[in-house]
C-alpha cells in the first residue's frame, strides 16, 4: 500500500498501516463496528487519539494503539488519515428512516456542531456514511455515560435521544453521501 | 461549608433554560448555551477547541505576526499543549498552566535552546500561578496550594501544600478556574467566576477574592462575571483587573471591560448591569446601573481579555513603562471575530485611559469564517530581562517580544 506522506518516525509507532488492519485501507473501514477514519477532520483524529492515550476514553483495542505515541506523532497520523479520500458508503437507509433522519438530525441538534450535512469541522468528527454498527453504539454510549467528550457536549445532546431516535438517525447517517 | 452547597442549590434554581426546543426538559443543554434566548435558536455560534496535542510552529504562519516597528517576535518554546498562565522563577524557569488540561510545564532556558519539560499532572484545571521566594503557588478549580523549592527540584517536585482548598464544593461547570496574582500584602489573589453565562451567584462567585498564608478568605469585590487577567499598578498598588461579560445578548453587547479597585467592597455589576451602563434584560430589571462601579474601559464585545500584566521592564522604550498589555483570546459569540491580539493600553498619572491600541497581532486570518484565527494569545508576562512573552493555548506555543537590536 502506498504512503501519502514520508513518515519521520521508524516503522512500528506512527505507522498507517498499522491503523489500516482495523480501520481498512487508508481508513475506510468495511466492518460496521469500526469507525472510518479517512477524511475525518485533523483535530478530531488528534484530539481522539489523545482521549485514548490519556485515558478519557478507553477502547480495549484503542488504548494500547495510542499508548505509545507521542503528540508528534499523533498529530502526524491526523495529517495523513485527514487526507485521506472516503468511500463514499454501500449501506442504505431505509426509505422511512431516509425521510425522518434529517429531521431528528436537526431536532437532536446534530447539525448544529456536526454542520448542516454532518461533514465535522475542527474537533468534531464527520458523521456521514459512517459505519452504522459503530454509529449507534456511540450514540448509546454517550446517552449511557459510558462514553464522554472532553467539554461534555456530547453528553448533554445524547440525553434527549430515545432508542428509536438512535436507531434511525444510525441508518440514516450511516447511508448519507458526502456531497 | 454547607452555607455554600445550599446558597449553591437556590442559585442553580435561578438558572433559566431558555434554550427553546422541543425536547424532554431532563437534558440541559451543554454550559456555553445558557441563557441563549429563542430568537438566537439557529444561531451556529459555538466555542473552539484548543488542539489537545498541540501544533508545531513550522506548521503555523508565524510570519504573520506584527508588532510595532522598533519590536520583534519570535517563537521562543513550543510543544506545550494548552499553554496558559505564566510565572517566572527565581532562576528564570518559566512556569506555564493550563486551564483544558491538567499539566503545568517548566521551561528552562539552557544557552539559548529551551527546554520543557511537564513538572506537575493530574491537577485540576491549573491556570492560576504565581512564583514567589522560592515558591510555585497553583490555582486550581478547588483549591490553591504552594510548592516550595520547586525550581530545584523539576525532575522531582515536592508534594502540593494546600493553602485554602472546597473553592468548587460541587464540582459544578462554571467559570471555575482561577488566575492568581500576588498582592502588595502579601496575598494572594484570584477570581471566583459566575457558575454560568448569566445566572444569579452565590455571595462568592462573581467575584474577586483574596487569601493569606493561613488560608483566610475575604472578598476583594463582587458582581466580576469572570476575571482570569489581574496585576497591581507599580505606583498606586491598586488592583486592575480584565472581565468577561455575557454571552448570548448581542455581537455589540456587553463589552468585555477593564477595572480598577480602588476601594474596599466595590460592586461592578453582574448579574444586574453590564459594561456599566447596560442593565440586564432579566436581572436588571428590577436595579439601576447608577448602583453599580463602571468599568476603566470598554474592550470590545466578545474579545475575551484574558492575562494582563502592567508593563515595569527594562527593556521596553519609556513610552510603555506603566502600560498594560492585555492577551485578547478572541471571540466565539459574535458573527464578526474580534480579538486575537495583544492590546496596550496607556493610562495617566490619574489612572485615565489615554489610549488603547494593539500591539501583537497577526493571529486573526478571516474574521468570518470558523475558525477565524490560526493562534489565540492568552497570558503576557514580562521576563526579569524586560522581554515579554505571549502564550498561546490554542497551539501550545509561547512566542517572545523583544527590542529589535
Amino acid at each position: 500500500m502506498a504512503l501519502a506522506i514520508a513518515f519521520s518516525f521508524p516503522a512500528a509507532a506512527a505507522d498507517p498501516n498499522v491503523c489500516a488492519a482495523c480501520h481498512g485501507e487508508r481508513g475506510n473501514s468495511t466492518n460496521p463496528a469500526v469507525p472510518s477514519i479517512a477524511g475525518q477532520p485533523t483535530q478530531f483524529i488528534s484530539t481522539a487519539l489523545y482521549m485514548f492515550r490519556e485515558g478519557y476514553r478507553k477502547d480495549a483495542q484503542m488504548t494500547p494503539m495510542a499508548a505509545q505515541l507521542s503528540n508528534a506523532e499523533l498529530n502526524e497520523l491526523a495529517a495523513y488519515f485527514s487526507k485521506q479520500p472516503l468511500v463514499p458508503p454501500r449501506h442504505q437507509a431505509s426509505a422511512d428512516n431516509a425521510k425522518s433522519g434529517p429531521e431528528l438530525a436537526k431536532k437532536f441538534n446534530c447539525t448544529q456542531c456536526h454542520g448542516p450535512q454532518l461533514l465535522g469541522l475542527q474537533q468534531m468528527p464527520r458523521l456521514a456514511g459512517q459505519q452504522l454498527e459503530y454509529l449507534r453504539a456511540q450514540l448509546r454510549a454517550f446517552k449511557s455515560g459510558k462514553r464522554a467528550d472532553l467539554d461534555g457536549n456530547m453528553t448533554a445532546a445524547a440525553q434527549a435521544l430515545g432508542d428509536r431516535d438512535i436507531d434511525i438517525l444510525a441508518d440514516y447517517i450511516a447511508g448519507l453521501a458526502q456531497q | 461549608m454547607n452555607r455554600i452547597f445550599i446558597a449553591a442549590a437556590i442559585a442553580a434554581a435561578f438558572v433559566v433554560p431558555a434554550f427553546a426546543q422541543d425536547k424532554p426538559a431532563a437534558s440541559p443543554p451543554p454550559s456555553w448555551q445558557q441563557g441563549k434566548p429563542q430568537g438566537m435558536s439557529e444561531s451556529t455560534l459555538h466555542p473552539f477547541a484548543i488542539e489537545v496535542t498541540g501544533k508545531a510552529a513550522k506548521d503555523l504562519p508565524i510570519n504573520k505576526l506584527k508588532v510595532p516597528s522598533g519590536f520583534k517576535v519570535e517563537v521562543w518554546a513550543e510543544g506545550m499543549p494548552g499553554a496558559r498562565t505564566m510565572a517566572q522563577g527565581d532562576k528564570g524557569t518559566v512556569f506555564v498552566g493550563t486551564r483544558q488540561l491538567k499539566e503545568v510545564y517548566a521551561v528552562v532556558d539552557r544557552g539559548g535552546k529551551r527546554e520543557v519539560k511537564t513538572v506537575l499532572k493530574g491537577l485540576d484545571a491549573p491556570n492560576g500561578l504565581v512564583f514567589n521566594k522560592g515558591t510555585l503557588f497553583v490555582a486550581e478549580r478547588g483549591r490553591i496550594t504552594r510548592y516550595d523549592g520547586i525550581e530545584n527540584q523539576l525532575d522531582n517536585p515536592p508534594q502540593a501544600k494546600v493553602i485554602v482548598d472546597n473553592l468548587d464544593p460541587n464540582n459544578q461547570p462554571g467559570h471555575f478556574w482561577k488566575f492568581l496574582a500576588l498582592g502588595p500584602d502579601g496575598k494572594l489573589y484570584f477570581n471566583i467566576g459566575a457558575p454560568g453565562n448569566i445566572v444569579m451567584p452565590t455571595y462568592m462567585e462573581a467575584s474577586i477574592m483574596r487569601v493569606d498564608m493561613k488560608g483566610t478568605l475575604e472578598t476583594v469585590a463582587q458582581g466580576v462575571r469572570n476575571s482570569v487577567g489581574m496585576d497591581f499598578h507599580p505606583k498606586t498598588k491598586e488592583l486592575w483587573f480584565t472581565n468577561h461579560a455575557r454571552d448570548w445578548l448581542s455581537d455589540d453587547l456587553p463589552n468585555d471591560t477593564l477595572h480598577r479597585v480602588s476601594r474596599k467592597g466595590m460592586h461592578f455589576g453582574y448579574p444586574y448591569c453590564h459594561q456599566g451602563d447596560t442593565p440586564d434584560p432579566e436581572f436588571g430589571k428590577h436595579r439601576s446601573c447608577k448602583e453599580f462601579a463602571p468599568p476603566a474601559l470598554k474592550l470590545g464585545a466578545h474579545i475575551a481579555p484574558i492575562g494582563m500584566r502592567f508593563y515595569s521592564g527594562k527593556m521596553f522604550p519609556a513610552e510603555y513603562q506603566g502600560n498594560i498589555f492585555i492577551a485578547m483570546r478572541g471571540s466565539w459569540n459574535r458573527t464578526v471575530k474580534q480579538g486575537y491580539n495583544v492590546m496596550r493600553v496607556v493610562l495617566d498619572d490619574n489612572g485615565k485611559v489615554t489610549k488603547y491600541e494593539p500591539f501583537l497581532t497577526g493571529f486573526l486570518l478571516d474574521e468570518k469564517a470558523d475558525p477565524p484565527m490560526w493562534g489565540r494569545p492568552n497570558d503576557v508576562m514580562v521576563m526579569k530581562d524586560g522581554s515579554m512573552l505571549v502564550s498561546d493555548d490554542q497551539n501550545g506555543i509561547i512566542y517572545r517580544i523583544s527590542t529589535a537590536k
